[in-house]
Order: structure tokens, then C-alpha cells, then sequence
């Protein structure tokens, strides 16, 4: 099937001779209606018709271009997202060709797109309703311009594959010929969305439509910049954190064949050159005397030690507090206890921090590889000193994201290297090294988790402490009401046990270790805890580990879908059924990003303790799955991610900076020790889940359950080769 | 218009019923984006408490901001009342409102007939994505009041589940 | 005792409607962030400013813990003589501050 649907990397021109232009008054567009109604009001109060960006435009030749407003980095929703448009829109897929739409446009049109940032999962299920919306108002313009053309009523035409068709007169206009007419017609006020069950095109495996450049190698990312005149800037920033420069002397290199420009930046360095390679050797061989201030001495050993006090705190910040756990715990007939451990973690995405800026005079552009344009539009105008309106944001391709490429440090000091270099192109890319060592780190976390049962086995009372560092209150320094970090918390507050005594408290424990967003967040690592922590109370209860969640669901709509994806996992896994010698399963069942997720793993684990991975099943109940094949393609990838961090995954500290600095001490899973994945896509339908991160949670924790089961001993801490377990291929 | 003519004579109540269901919209809106920094207040609850039963419009008030803030900590806004500025006529008091901060109150700003223009300018914090009113309390007891919603573009990372 | 500055056109004359910068260096501490031992660094901010010419007030403003640290405020005066600006303010923990310069009109 020919797809011509070339993802063109630049921002598209908007001087198409047919596109679909609503002069949307009291409707306020078929945009802005959808998602923002009362700015669309307030447009109107103040006597301004919005210019209007729109989703669709239609070409004379019947080519539908389709907007994509958020970031596209390998997880897929560049094509689900203009999928839910076209399906509403009744549009041959065939004929499509999506473009992205643009953070200066989005800044113009007063957030015609809405948000445009590609984090927490929340691409397809935040934007559907209105994308959905977009599409069928689009569609009920052609269908009335066919009807007024062929003066018939609308309801006797049928929209369908880019056509309209009037069956009675056997009388059919594609699109392309309806368009300059349909552009003129207002926006109806209302619009009827299909059925689930009538899709033909969401839900449907749709081949993405990036695919064909990212094989032959034609796909531009962030990285592959390239501008007339262009500057190559390599960076480096103190590797102790937050540290500043005391003295530099870059006289060795300065006057190098190639070497533009030094700069000392105050919290980094960098060496501006004609080439990267140039700058980045040069950058070696620049002295840079840091002050560290006290930061210097801090050790892994230093920071387990505070999240260790921090658990002996008088003081907590309490998330959940059910009945009276103290006095329960006192009660139970049986006390289990266990303390998990998760370390800091790096991203390392595969495309290191890229940022491409060029300031000419008060104008600037922008091609960062970032998963909020919105962000780089602001982070890059302040940083430029120059008006928002006067910046463009070029969208390019993001080489993985994971959740690091959202905060804006790297386009900041790109901007900032354009600033002093005005009026040239500067590209500021940087080194893995300096990439894993300057991230903005899964926070490390200390679990302790208490639980006492009764003389059946049941259990009456949890008490979940943690403590670790707050993203929330360091990295945003957002107020924390009540002192809780919900991702610290995650998955722990809001477990979906019938536990009638439950406390969940909180330690806030900040380091000089700078931590962030690392795909799936607190569903990282609090699952793991909590998974493994419920099958060591199935062991003390005697109870299958399957059987001992399904009773400890209460009976209620919300655990109707826990229930689900668990059984249907187990189910695909053939939990029950006899295994192999030595071949041992774990489970574990998960919540968030508003989807349900299960996992069962297989494992044996030979006397070298090496892991044989015999099977993985991982299941999602994402509500609706509008690509079943970018799905099972998120799994895997998924799966890959997440055993890297589970066999290998760890940045320890030592003298105040991270000991790991490439993938030889930060090991990456390799291509042959990948085992078999199942993926089960279970969507139980009424509710839109996310896609990108939930199969990280239940991932761990299965996996170590398997482990664990295959030792004989809990494993409670990460990663598995600190445990002497490595991953046989 | 007509709408405004019944508030002016209904008072506070008439306008925030005819502007409770902006403010709902805009709740429902970043409800899709909720955070943890906090619940949302509606705009009657962010302005009763000073403009208690006074009358009050929403006019001569220009509230400038960056639609989008590139972090919560440091966001310049200026406000400017049209307003003569003379010991009968004058506005004595600049009040910023934050729909979803601790602390809603962000400053009140004194002002009288010697400052000749209504024209103040500061840098705030906003925790997150929300609504920001600058309201004006004008010599006569009356209110003038306007909102807008600012971006805090890097809180945006948060998750809405 | 904190920094301050206070910034005004160099050439005034009577009548004058002047644009006033002030900036006074100060943590703003909100009280909602933690030290890195998890202890709550309590709130501490500037929570009345006021500004004098020639005695008579001028300017005042009430911030809370949403005003940005360092807080930058301008506003405008009527110029007519010469007098003494004097800026005072007050944080939570009843530190007292002040500026004083000449308005040269």
C-alpha cells in the first residue's frame, strides 16, 4: 500500500490555495471551540475574530494534510493522533500527509493547538475529544457543500474514503473538489462523534508513517540539523552538580585551527568551533577551576544514609490514612516487614541533548529536540532576551525523549551560546558522557513497607513509607500541599487493595543529585516495591500469588478493570498450568496514566546465576487502542527500557559527582539477550488510557517475582547485578 | 451588554453567575492537566473575599502577562488601570489573584492621586498552569477587574493521571 | 541587611509623570520548599513595602510567598520638587530595611 504521507520537517507553508478555513464566530471555530471555549468567548467580548490555525487543510488533488501538534520520539502518537482526526473525518488514510503544527503558530493563534507537550502519557487520551471534534466538523463541511452543491439534503450524502456520495443520483465530489466551498460554509455548532463500534480506521494497525524515512535513514532528528554557516558547540557543565566556574583558561586551545569561541558560561563551559569533533576535543583540554561549594564530598553512601534517617523522622507528610494501621498492626497475627531500594537513573536516550539556535538581530529560531515546544518557545525567548512573538520553534524529530527532554536546561544554553555568537547558527550537542552525567535523574527511592495479616491470611492493615527526593518541589519547585510528592507516592496512595487500615507517609529527602522525569516516574519503582512486597505476603499467607490480588480486590466498578488486564494476562501466560523444571513465573498488576497493565515473566536462573528470560506477557487495558500495532511496538520497547534498568540500571555517586559516564559502566541490554514478548492488548472500552509509560510498573516486578521464586530469597532491591544476577542470552 | 447592564444592577452576584460557567470551563479544561500543586478556585472565590458585595465590572483593567511562562518562578506581569488619578477619582488599591497558589493573595499594591498613572509592575510565582485576576479597587468602593490564563509551560511535565 | 536598589530617570522636571524601579535582594523563602535534610526552610518574605517622597507615601505594596524572590516592583509618581525617596520594608522575621536617595527634580 503506497503511503503518501511525507512527514515534511519543516513547518509547512501556510499559503495553500484549498484549505478549510472556518469563519468561526459564535461557534469560536472549530478549534478553539473544543478545548479552550471560554478564551474563544472572551476573543469574541473584546470584538477580535481569532485567526485561526486548523487541523485539516485539503489539497486540489484530494492530499488531506493533517496537523500533529505534540513531539514525535519513537512513540508513535505522530500517527495515532492524526488517525483520530482522519477516522471522525472520514478521510482515505491513503491520501493522508501529516505535518506538525507549530509552537509559534500555537502562540499566534492564542492556542489554537492547545497543549503541546508530549509527557505523561497523556498525548491521544488529552487530545481526543477535540481532535475527534476537529475532524467531524470537517467532515459535516464537505458533506453541506456537496449538499448544496447537488441541492439535495445533507442527510441523503454519505461521507466516506475522502468522497461524498449522494447514492440516490449516483453523484459523488472528493474532497479535494469540495474543499475551496467547504472553506467558505461556518463551522456547525455542534457535531455528532461515531460510535466506537463504527470505527474503521482507529483501532486498526495502521503502519506508522514515519517508518519509511527512519529506514532509509532520510528521518530528521534533532541531531541532524544542518544550516549554511552552521556553528558546532560542545558543552560542559561542573560535574559536580550546581557547581559554578572559578577560573578558566582555554589559552591551549583558543587559537586551534577551527576554534571559534570559548565561553564561560558561569554554570558551564563551552568551546564553539567549525566542527564538533574540534569543539569537543578542544573542550578536553580547557581548564576550568569549579566551585563546588560543599557539595563536593557527597557519596551514594551519604545519600542512603539521609533517606535512611528519613525514615526514622517524627515528622511525615501523610498521603493516605486509612483506619488506624498502628493499632491493626499491633493486632496481627502474622507482621511481614521488607525495605526496596531503587537507584538514580539516568535517561541516556539515544540522541544525546541537541539544540540548534540562530539569533539574527532580535529574531531567533529554534530546532531543539524537546518534548514541550511550548516550553523551548519561552525557555529560548527569555534566554535570547528578545519577544516570544519573534521565535520560531522548528519541529524536528526527537531520538527518544523518556521524559528528559522536556525541561528546557539544553535549550537554554544553546540559546545562550546563539546569544553571544549573534547572527550565526550555533548547533550545541552533548557528549554521552556529559549526558549521563548532568541528567535530570529517576530520583532514588527507600521503601519500607509493613504489613500485618490475620490468622487466615487476610490482610488487615499496610503502612508504606517512603522516602526519597520530591521532583515536584525541586525540579519545579511547585508548593507540595500537605508535603506530598504524588509521584513519589504513586501507585502506594492510590493501590487498589481492599486494605481496611492503610498509611502511606512520605519523607521528603532532597540531594544535590538534580532529578526529573524518567518514563513512567514513581511508576518506575514504587510497583516494584509494591508488587514484590504483596507476593511476599501471598507467601506468608500460603496463597497462589494470582489468586491472593483477585481476593483482595474489593468487588466495585473500578477494580472491574485491575480484575481484567490480570486475568487476561494470566490467562495468555497459562498462569497454572505446569512448568519445566526450574522454570519459575512472577506476576504483578499495576495502575496508571489511566490505563490498567499486568505483567507475567518466566525465568530460570542457573547455578552461575544467570537469568534465562523464558517468556515475558505484558498487558494494557488502555480503554480504546487506536493503533494496536504502535501498541505492542511500545511494549517492547518498553521491555527493552525497562531490563536494562532492572539488570544494570544505576548512577551511584562518588566525591559529589556520578561515577558512570558511558555505556561501558552504564550498560545497555543488547540485541541478543532480548527475550520473547507477548503483548496482550485488552481495551475494555468507555475510558482513554495512556500508552508510553504504563508498561514500565508491572515490568519489575514480575520479573523479580519470577527471580525471586527461582532463588528461593526475596530480591528487594535494584539493580539485579548487584545481586550477582546477569542476563543470559 | 445587557448581560453586564443586569450584573451592574444585581451586583456581584448577576456578573460571577453570567461568569461561573467560563470559570467551570476553564476548571474542566485543566482538570485534564491536573496537578498536585492544588485545587483550582473559581473566579468568585478568588475575588469575594475582597470585593465582598461591591460593585464590580470587568473593564478599564489591562493585565499584561506572557500567555506563556517558561517557568513558575519568576513571571513578569504589569497592570495598568485606566483611571484619572485624581483625589476624586483614583484607584487605591491593585489586587493580584492566583487561581491555584497557597497563597491567593499574591500582593495588594497601595496607590493614590500622586502616582498619577495606575501602572505597576512586578515579578510573580505561579505553581502551575492557572488563572491570574489583577484587580483594582477605585476610590469610589467600585471594583474593576481582569483575568487571564498563563502557561506554566515546564509544569507541564506534571502527570494528569 | 539586604541590597536594594531604586532606579528613576536622570532628568526630571516639575510635573513630570516618572517611571520608579525598585529591586530589593531577597530569598522570599515560601516555606512550602525543604532543605535537603527534608526540613521545611519556613517561610521568611518582605511583607510591606512602602515608599516615601519627602515623608509622604508614595508607593506600598503587601507581597505574599508568590512574589519572586528578589522582588521587582515599578511604578510612577507624579515628579514635583526635590525630596527624599525612602524606601522601608519588613520581612517575617522582622528584619527591617531601608534606602533612602535624593529625587532630584
Amino acid at each position: 500500500m503506497s503511503h503518501p504521507d511525507k512527514l515534511q520537517p519543516t513547518d509547512a507553508a501556510m499559503d495553500r490555495r484549498h484549505f478549510l478555513k472556518v469563519s468561526g464566530t459564535t461557534s469560536a471555530g472549530m478549534s478553539l471551540g473544543f478545548f479552550l471555549p471560554e478564551k474563544g468567548q472572551a476573543a469574541e467580548a473584546a470584538g477580535v475574530t481569532p485567526q485561526l490555525n486548523v487541523w485539516v487543510e485539503i489539497e486540489a488533488n484530494n492530499t488531506i494534510v493533517i496537523r500533529y501538534a505534540r513531539a514525535e520520539m519513537g512513540q508513535g502518537s505522530l500517527t495515532s493522533a492524526p488517525m483520530i482526526i482522519a477516522e471522525e473525518l472520514e478521510a482515505d488514510w491513503k491520501t493522508v500527509r501529516v505535518e506538525y503544527a507549530t509552537a509559534h503558530e500555537n502562540l499566534r493563534t492564542k492556542r489554537a493547538y492547545g497543549d503541546m507537550a508530549s509527557v505523561g502519557s497523556r498525548t491521544i487520551r488529552n487530545s481526543q475529544e477535540y481532535l475527534r471534534k476537529a475532524g467531524a466538523t470537517c467532515r459535516d463541511m464537505l458533506v453541506t457543500a456537496a449538499a448544496q452543491k447537488w441541492n439535495v439534503p445533507a442527510s441523503e450524502c454519505k461521507a466516506s474514503l475522502s468522497k461524498v456520495t449522494h447514492a440516490a443520483s449516483k453523484r459523488s465530489l472528493t474532497y479535494g473538489q469540495l474543499a475551496a466551498d467547504a472553506a467558505k460554509l461556518e463551522a456547525p455548532k455542534t457535531v455528532q462523534l461515531k460510535d466506537p463500534k463504527d470505527w474503521t480506521l482507529i483501532g486498526k494497525p495502521i503502519p506508522r508513517v514515519d517508518i519509511p524515512d527512519i529506514v532509509v535513514g532520510a528521518r530528521q532528528y534533532g541531531i541532524d540539523t544542518q544550516l549554511p554557516g552552521m556553528l558546532h558547540a560542545a558543552v560542559a557543565a561542573c560535574p559536580v552538580f550546581n557547581g559554578k566556574v572559578k577560573t578558566m583558561d582555554a589559552s591551549k586551545v583558543e587559537n586551534r585551527r577551527g576554534i571559534v569561541k570559548v565561553l564561560n558560561m558561569g554554570d558551564f563551559v563551552a568551546v564553539v568551533a567549525d566542527n564538533w569533533w574540534r569543539a569537543k576535543e578542544a573542550l578536553r583540554e580547557v581548564s576550568v577551576d569549579w566551585d563546588v561549594g560543599e557539595h563536593g564530598t557527597l557519596s551514594s553512601a551519604a545519600i542512603m544514609a539521609h533517606f535512611k534517617a528519613g525514615m526514622e523522622q517524627p515528622e511525615l507528610a501523610v498521603a493516605r490514612n486509612d483506619g488506624n494501621t498502628s493499632e491493626a498492626l499491633a493486632k496481627a497475627a502474622k507482621v511481614v516487614e521488607a525495605d526496596y531500594f531503587t537507584p538514580y537513573l539516568a535517561h541516556a536516550t539515544m540522541e544525546p541533548m541537541v539544540c540548534t539556535a540562530w539569533l539574527q538581530g532580535d529574531k531567533l529560531d529554534v530546532w531543539s529536540s524537546s518534548q514541550n515546544p511550548e516550553a523551548t518557545l519561552s525557555v529560548s525567548a527569555a534566554n535570547a532576551g528578545v519577544p516570544q512573538a519573534n521565535v520560531k520553534v522548528h519541529p524536528v524529530q526527537l531520538g527518544g525523549g523518556l521524559g528528559r527532554k522536556s525541561p528546557q536546561d539544553f535549550t537554554k544554553q544553546a540559546v545562550l551560546i546563539a546569544k553571544a555568537m549573534a547572527g550565526k547558527p550555533v548547533k550545541m550537542l552533548w557528549t554521552r558522557e556529559e549526558e549521563i552525567q548532568h541528567g535530570l535523574y529517576r530520583p532514588a527511592s527507600l521503601m519500607r513497607f509493613k504489613a500485618g495479616l490475620n490468622a487466615s491470611g487476610k490482610v488487615e492493615a499496610l503502612h508504606i513509607r517512603v522516602s526519597a527526593p520530591s521532583i515536584l518541589a525541586t525540579l519545579l519547585k511547585l508548593p507540595l500541599p500537605k508535603g506530598i510528592d504524588g509521584q513519589a507516592v504513586a501507585s502506594f496512595n492510590d493501590h487498589p487493595y481492599d486494605i481496611p487500615n492503610t498509611l502511606v507517609d512520605y519523607a521528603q529527602r532532597n540531594t544535590n543529585v538534580p532529578v526529573g522525569f524518567w518514563r513512567s516516574v514513581g511508576h518506575s519503582q514504587n510497583p516494584f516495591g509494591r508488587e514484590c512486597f504483596i507476593d511476599e505476603l501471598a507467601l506468608a499467607a500460603g496463597k497462589d500469588p494470582v489468586a491472593f490480588r483477585l481476593d483482595m480486590l474489593p468487588n466495585d466498578e473500578k477494580s472491574k478493570r485491575d480484575r481484567g488486564i490480570l486475568q487476561a494476562v494470566t490467562k495468555a501466560a497459562g498462569w497454572g498450568s505446569t512448568l519445566p523444571a526450574g522454570v519459575f513465573r512472577g506476576v504483578a498488576e499495576t495502575e496508571g496514566y489511566g490505563s490498567w497493565t499486568a505483567c507475567v515473566c518466566e525465568v530460570s536462573v542457573n547455578a552461575k546465576n544467570e537469568v534465562k528470560i523464558h517468556r515475558v506477557v505484558i498487558g494494557i487495558d488502555p480503554g480504546y487502542a487506536v493503533n494496536p500495532d504502535n501498541i505492542v511496538a511500545q511494549f517492547q520497547g518498553s521491555v527493552v527500557h525497562g531490563l536494562t534498568a532492572i539488570f544494570w540500571g544505576e548512577n551511584t555517586i562518588k566525591e559529589g559527582r556520578v561515577e558512570q559516564s558511558n555505556f561501558h559502566d552504564y550498560r545497555m541490554m543488547r540485541l541478543n539477550e532480548m527475550p520473547k514478548v507477548e503483548v496482550v492488548i485488552a481495551p475494555s472500552g468507555g475510558f482513554w488510557g495512556g500508552v508510553g509509560e504504563p508498561a514500565q510498573a508491572p515490568l519489575a516486578p514480575a520479573l523479580v517475582n519470577a527471580i525471586s521464586a527461582a532463588m528461593g530469597k526475596r530480591i528487594r532491591s535494584l539493580p539485579l547485578k548487584n545481586h550477582g544476577l546477569t542476563l543470559k542470552a | 451588554m445587557n448581560q453586564l447592564g443586569r450584573a451592574r444592577r444585581k451586583g456581584l452576584q448577576g456578573l460571577l453567575l453570567a461568569a461561573l460557567p467560563w470559570g467551570w470551563l476553564a476548571w474542566s479544561s485543566a482538570q485534564a492537566q491536573r496537578m498536585n500543586s492544588g485545587q483550582l478556585l473559581s473566579l468568585e472565590d478568588m475575588l469575594q473575599p475582597v470585593v465582598k458585595c461591591a460593585p464590580i465590572l470587568q473593564k478599564d483593567v489591562t493585565l499584561l502577562a506572557p500567555i506563556l511562562a517558561d517557568n513558575g518562578t519568576l513571571v513578569p506581569v504589569q497592570v495598568q488601570v485606566q483611571s484619572p488619578m485624581t483625589a476624586q477619582d483614583h484607584v487605591t488599591h491593585i489586587y493580584l489573584l492566583s487561581q491555584r497558589n497557597p497563597v491567593t493573595q499574591v500582593a495588594v499594591f497601595g496607590l493614590g492621586p500622586w502616582n498619577a498613572k495606575a501602572d505597576i509592575s512586578t515579578r510573580i510565582r505561579l505553581a502551575g498552569t492557572q488563572d491570574l485576576v489583577a484587580l483594582a479597587r477605585l476610590s469610589n468602593g467600585e471594583f474593576r477587574y481582569q483575568k487571564m490564563e498563563i502557561i506554566v509551560t515546564e509544569s507541564a511535565c506534571v502527570d494528569a493521571s | 541587611m539586604s541590597l536594594a536598589r531604586v532606579q528613576w530617570p536622570d532628568k526630571m522636571a516639575a510635573g513630570d509623570v516618572v517611571k520608579i524601579r525598585v529591586l530589593i535582594q531577597h530569598p522570599m523563602d515560601t516555606g512550602y520548599l525543604q532543605d535537603f535534610t527534608g526540613k521545611l526552610v519556613p517561610r521568611n518574605v518582605i511583607r510591606m513595602l512602602t515608599c516615601t517622597l519627602g515623608g509622604q507615601e508614595v508607593f506600598r505594596v503587601e507581597p505574599s510567598s508568590g512574589i519572586s524572590a528578589n522582588p521587582f516592583f515599578e511604578f510612577y509618581v507624579r515628579a514635583t520638587a526635590t525630596a527624599e525617596f525612602k524606601m522601608n520594608w519588613v520581612d517575617d522575621k522582622g528584619v527591617r530595611g531601608e534606602l533612602a536617595q535624593l529625587f532630584k527634580v
